[in-house]
C-alpha cells in the first residue's frame, strides 16, 4: 500500500467530513423533504390516526354510508360504560343484570339502547333509562389513536365492519402525519403562480446580469482602462462600496430614498406631487428598485475580474494594435472583448447561480411586492417553508422548490459551459503526469 | 522614406531621458540605435513610432511632421521585442489585422496575407495560432503583420533578444533581405553590436539619452569617436591600456612599452592617455613588442583567444588562428600593431 496516499486520505478526512455534513447532507436532506407533504400540521416526526371532522368529509366522497354512520355516535356495552353505570348509584340488579345480558353488544342507535335496557328485568325508570343510556355514548369523531391498529380495533369494537381496502382508505384519510408522495412535483408544475413565480426569477436573473454584472461591469472595466490610474483607482473603489456595506445597511439606504417620507419624496414634493412610497407604489417601479439594488452590487464583482484579466493582457498588444492602426473602438472590439471570454463566462455562471439561490436583498426591499410582483424563486421557496402570513408552513413543497432551484441551476450551468465551448478554454497541460 | 528628428527631447515627469537629439534616416536606409539599456534608444523608438509624445522637437516622415499625429495616423510598422502577437487569432487573422482596421475588404485582406506570407515563409503556418509557433516563426508573424500595410517606415524594438543563437543568426539576415526587398526606411533598436553592425546601413551608438556617434558600421568599427564606442563594438572587445604622453610617444610608466603615436595626435606632455587595441591588432605579427603572460586561453574553434598580462600588470587580449602551442601560465612576447593603435584622452576621446 502507499504511505503517502493513505496520508493524503486520513489529512483530507477532516474536510471530507465537514463536506458530507454541511455540504451534501443539506442537499440530500432537500431531496428527502421534497418527497413528502410535510407542513407544520403534520410535524417532521410521524402522526397519529384521528377521525377529524375533514377526514370524514373526504370519506364522504369514496364510501358515503360509512362515513355517514361514522358520523354518528353509537352505543356499545363496554366495560368502562359499566363502570359508569355502577357509579349512578342506582339499584345494583340494573348493572348487574345488564353485565350479564349485553356486555359486548353495540346499538346502532340511542333509541334501540334505550329499548332494550326498558326491556330489562329489573326496570329501569325513563329517566334512568337516559341517564344509563348515556354512559354508553360512544362516537369515533375526533378521537385519537397513535397506530391503525389501534383505530380498527376502535372501528372493530363499534361494530363498524369494514373490508381491507377500506380501511386503508379511512388510514389514509385519518392520519394526521406525512406522507411520502410526489405531489409537490406534480403542484409545482401545474400551478399559474408557480409559473409566474419562474418568470419573475428568469426576468430578475436575465435583467441584472445582462444590465449589470456583464455589461455595465465591462463598461467600468474600459472606463478605468482608459482612465489615469489614481482616479481609476477611485473609481473602482466606489463601486465597490455597495459590496462592502452590510446588506441591511444597504437595503434601508434604498428604503429611505424611496419612502413616502424619504428623499425622493421630498424632492418630488417640491414640485407638487402628494409623497408616496416609490419602491412599492407599483410592480413597474418595485422592479426598477430590485434590479437597481442587485445590480450595483453585482457590478462590482465583474468589474474586479474583468480588470483584473484586462491588465492580464500585455500592455505590448495595445500599443502594438495601435501601431496597426485600430481606433479605440476596435481595440476593445478586437483585442480586449475576446480576450475576455473566460472572465465573462466566469462572471455568468457564478452571478446566475448567485442570483437564483439569493433573495436577501429582495427580501429585504420589497418583501416579494407588491402583491407578489417581485417575488422570485428562491423568495417564494422561502416564504412556502419557512415564512409566511397563513402560518402552515410546507416543508415539503419548499424542498421540492429549492431542488428545481438546484436543477436548473446546473442545466443553466452546463449550458453556459457549452456555449462558451469550455473545452477550448482549458487549454491542454503540457506537463504529462 | 526619410524619417528626421529635429532637437527630439523626451522626459516622464521630471526625467529626463533625451535631450535635443538630431538624426536623420535616409529614405530605405537601415538605422541601428545601438546602446545599453536604459540609453533612451526604446524611448526614441516609442516616440517614433507614436506611444510616446515627444516633450519638445519635431520628428518628421518626409516632409510630413508627425510630432502630433497619433499612432494610428503614421502609417509605421512596428516589431515589438515580445512580438505582441494577439493570442486569440491564427496567424492570418493576426497580420491581416492592420487590413481589417482599415476596412479593407476580406478578399484583398486574403490576398496581401498571401503575399506576406510568402515574403516571411510562413505560407504554411496561415491557420495556426501564436501559441501553437516557435519563436522564429512568432518572428517572422510580427515581421509580416508590421510590413503587411506597406507603412512607410519599419521599427524594430530588440527584435532577436528572444531568440536562441542560432535562430537570431538566421532572422539577422532573413530581416535584412526583407528589408532590401521591401526598400523600406527600417529603424533597428538593439543592444547587440553584431546585430546592428551586421544588419544595418549605419548605426547610432547612444549613451544616456545622447547620440555619441552615426557612422557606418565599417567606419565606426575602425574610426570610433569615443572609447565608449570603441569599447561598445567588436567582439572579442577592445582592451585598453593606460599610460602618459612622454615625447610623441604613448608610454606605460614603469615598462619598457612605447608606442610611438602620430603627428595628428598633440596632447600635452605628461597628459593621461588611454591606448586602445583590438585583439585582432595584439599578436606575433605587430610592431611593439609587448611581452607577458598568458592568463586566458579560449578556443572559438576557426581562432583562438588569448588574455595576455604584461609585465607592468596590464591587460591585452590577443586573437589568432587556431594554435597549439600556448598554454595558460606560458610566457609570450608578441607586439602591438602601433598604426591600428587608437588613442584616447583621459575622458575618452578620441586624439
Amino acid at each position: 500500500m502507499n504511505t503517502s496516499r493513505m496520508l493524503g486520505l486520513v489529512m483530507i478526512a477532516p474536510a471530507a467530513i465537514m463536506i458530507l455534513l454541511f455540504f451534501l447532507m443539506p442537499v440530500v436532506l432537500t431531496g428527502v423533504f421534497s418527497m413528502t407533504n410535510m407542513t407544520t400540521a403534520t410535524g417532521i416526526s410521524g402522526g397519529a390516526y384521528q377521525i377529524a371532522p375533514h377526514s370524514l368529509n373526504d370519506l364522504k366522497s369514496t364510501m358515503p354510508d360509512i362515513a355517514e354512520q361514522m358520523a354518528q355516535p353509537r352505543y356499545a356495552i363496554d366495560e368502562a360504560g359499566m363502570k359508569a353505570v355502577e357509579g349512578l348509584g342506582l339499584d345494583a340488579g340494573i348493572a348487574t343484570e345488564l353485565r350479564a345480558k349485553h356486555i359486548g353488544d353495540v346499538f346502532q342507535t340511542r333509541r334501540e339502547a334505550e329499548r332494550m335496557i326498558k326491556g330489562l328485568d329489573q326496570r329501569p325508570s325513563t329517566p334512568d333509562v337516559k341517564k344509563i343510556s348515556e354512559q354508553f355514548n360512544r362516537s369515533v369523531v375526533n378521537s385519537r389513536f397513535s397506530s391503525k391498529e389501534e383505530l380498527f380495533s376502535a372501528l372493530d369494537t363499534l361494530g363498524f365492519k369494514l373490508t381491507d381496502a377500506q380501511k386503508d382508505s379511512v388510514a389514509d384519510v385519518t392520519y394526521t402525519g406525512w406522507n411520502w408522495t410526489t405531489e409537490n412535483f406534480s403542484r409545482i408544475a401545474s400551478s399559474p403562480d408557480m409559473a409566474r413565480v419562474l418568470f419573475n426569477t428568469l426576468l430578475y436573473v436575465a435583467l441584472v446580469l445582462v444590465l449589470f454584472n456583464t455589461a455595465y461591469a465591462m463598461l467600468l472595466m474600459i472606463w478605468t482602462h482608459y482612465m489615469p490610474s489614481a482616479p481609476a483607482t477611485i473609481f473602482r473603489s466606489i463601486w465597490l462600496l455597495p459590496r462592502i456595506t452590510p446588506v441591511v445597511i444597504y437595503v434601508l439606504m434604498w428604503k429611505w430614498l424611496a419612502w413616502d417620507t424619504g428623499f425622493i419624496s421630498v424632492l418630488m414634493g417640491k414640485f407638487g406631487y402628494p409623497p408616496k412610497n416609490y419602491m412599492l407604489d407599483n410592480a413597474y417601479n418595485a422592479w426598477v428598485f430590485v434590479v437597481l439594488i442587485n445590480g450595483f452590487i453585482g457590478a462590482s464583482m465583474g468589474m474586479l475580474v474583468f480588470s483584473s484579466a484586462l491588465k492580464a493582457i500585455p500592455k505590448s498588444q495595445f500599443f502594438a494594435s495601435e501601431v496597426d492602426g485600430a481606433s479605440r473602438w476596435q481595440q476593445i472590439r478586437y483585442i480586449i472583448l475576446p480576450q475576455m471570454r473566460w472572465p465573462i463566462l466566469f462572471v455568468t455562471c457564478y452571478q446566475t447561480l448567485s442570483l437564483l439561490a439569493s433573495f436577501n436583498e429582495i427580501l429585504l426591499s420589497t418583501r416579494g411586492g407588491p402583491g407578489k410582483a417581485t417575488e422570485v424563486w428562491s423568495l417564494a421557496a422561502y416564504h412556502t417553508a419557512l415564512n409566511n402570513y397563513a402560518g402552515n408552513l410546507e416543508y415539503g413543497l419548499g424542498a421540492a422548490m429549492a431542488l428545481v432551484l438546484v436543477v436548473i441551476g446546473i442545466v443553466l450551468s452546463l449550458g453556459y459551459l457549452r456555449i462558451f465551448n469550455y473545452g477550448t478554454l482549458v487549454s491542454r497541460p503540457l506537463i504529462e503526469d | 522614406m526619410r524619417i528626421l528628428l529635429d532637437n527630439f527631447s523626451k522626459s516622464f515627469g521630471a526625467t529626463k531621458v533625451i535631450e535635443n537629439m538630431t538624426f536623420e534616416v535616409g529614405h530605405g536606409e537601415m538605422l541601428a540605435l545601438l546602446g545599453p539599456s536604459g540609453c533612451g534608444k526604446s524611448t526614441t523608438l516609442f516616440a517614433i513610432c507614436g506611444i510616446h509624445r515627444p516633450t519638445g522637437g519635431r520628428i518628421l516622415f518626409g516632409d510630413r511632421d508627425v510630432t502630433d499625429l497619433p499612432s494610428q495616423a503614421r502609417n509605421i510598422g512596428v516589431v515589438f521585442q515580445s512580438y505582441a502577437l494577439y493570442p486569440h487569432m491564427t496567424v492570418a487573422e493576426n497580420i491581416g489585422f492592420p487590413l481589417k482596421v482599415k476596412g479593407m475588404a476580406t478578399a484583398d485582406i486574403g490576398k496581401e496575407v498571401d503575399r506576406i506570407s510568402g515574403l516571411v515563409h510562413i505560407g504554411n503556418l496561415l491557420g495556426r495560432r501564436p501559441a501553437e509557433l516557435s519563436g522564429g516563426q512568432q518572428q517572422r508573424v510580427a515581421l509580416a503583420r508590421a510590413l503587411v500595410r506597406k507603412p512607410d517606415v519599419l521599427l524594430l524594438d530588440e527584435p532577436l533578444a528572444n531568440l536562441d543563437a542560432k535562430l537570431r543568426l538566421e532572422m539577422r539576415s532573413e530581416i535584412r533581405r526583407i528589408q532590401r526587398e521591401t526598400g523600406i526606411t527600417a529603424i533597428l533598436v538593439t543592444h547587440d553590436q553584431v546585430e546592428a553592425m551586421s544588419m544595418c546601413d549605419r548605426i547610432a551608438i547612444m549613451k544616456e539619452g545622447e547620440i555619441v556617434q552615426i557612422a557606418t558600421p565599417a567606419e565606426m568599427y575602425s574610426d570610433p569617436r569615443t572609447a565608449f564606442v570603441a569599447g561598445f563594438l567588436g567582439n572579442p572587445p577592445i582592451t585598453f591600456l593606460r599610460g602618459v604622453m612622454a615625447n610623441g610617444a604613448f608610454v606605460i610608466p614603469d615598462s619598457e612599452i612605447r608606442v610611438p603615436l602620430p603627428a595628428s595626435v598633440s596632447a600635452p606632455e605628461g597628459a593621461k592617455l588611454m591606448l586602445g587595441v583590438r585583439p585582432e591588432h595584439f599578436t606575433p605579427t605587430g610592431d611593439i613588442s609587448a611581452p607577458g603572460n598568458v592568463t586566458f586561453a579560449e578556443t572559438q574553434g576557426r581562432e583562438n583567444l588569448y588574455d595576455v598580462q604584461l609585465n607592468g600588470g596590464s591587460l591585452l587580449r590577443s586573437i589568432q588562428p587556431v594554435r597549439h602551442d600556448v598554454n595558460i601560465g606560458d610566457a609570450v612576447t608578441w607586439a602591438i600593431d602601433s598604426k591600428n593603435a587608437l588613442v584616447f584622452d583621459d575622458d575618452g576621446r578620441r586624439l
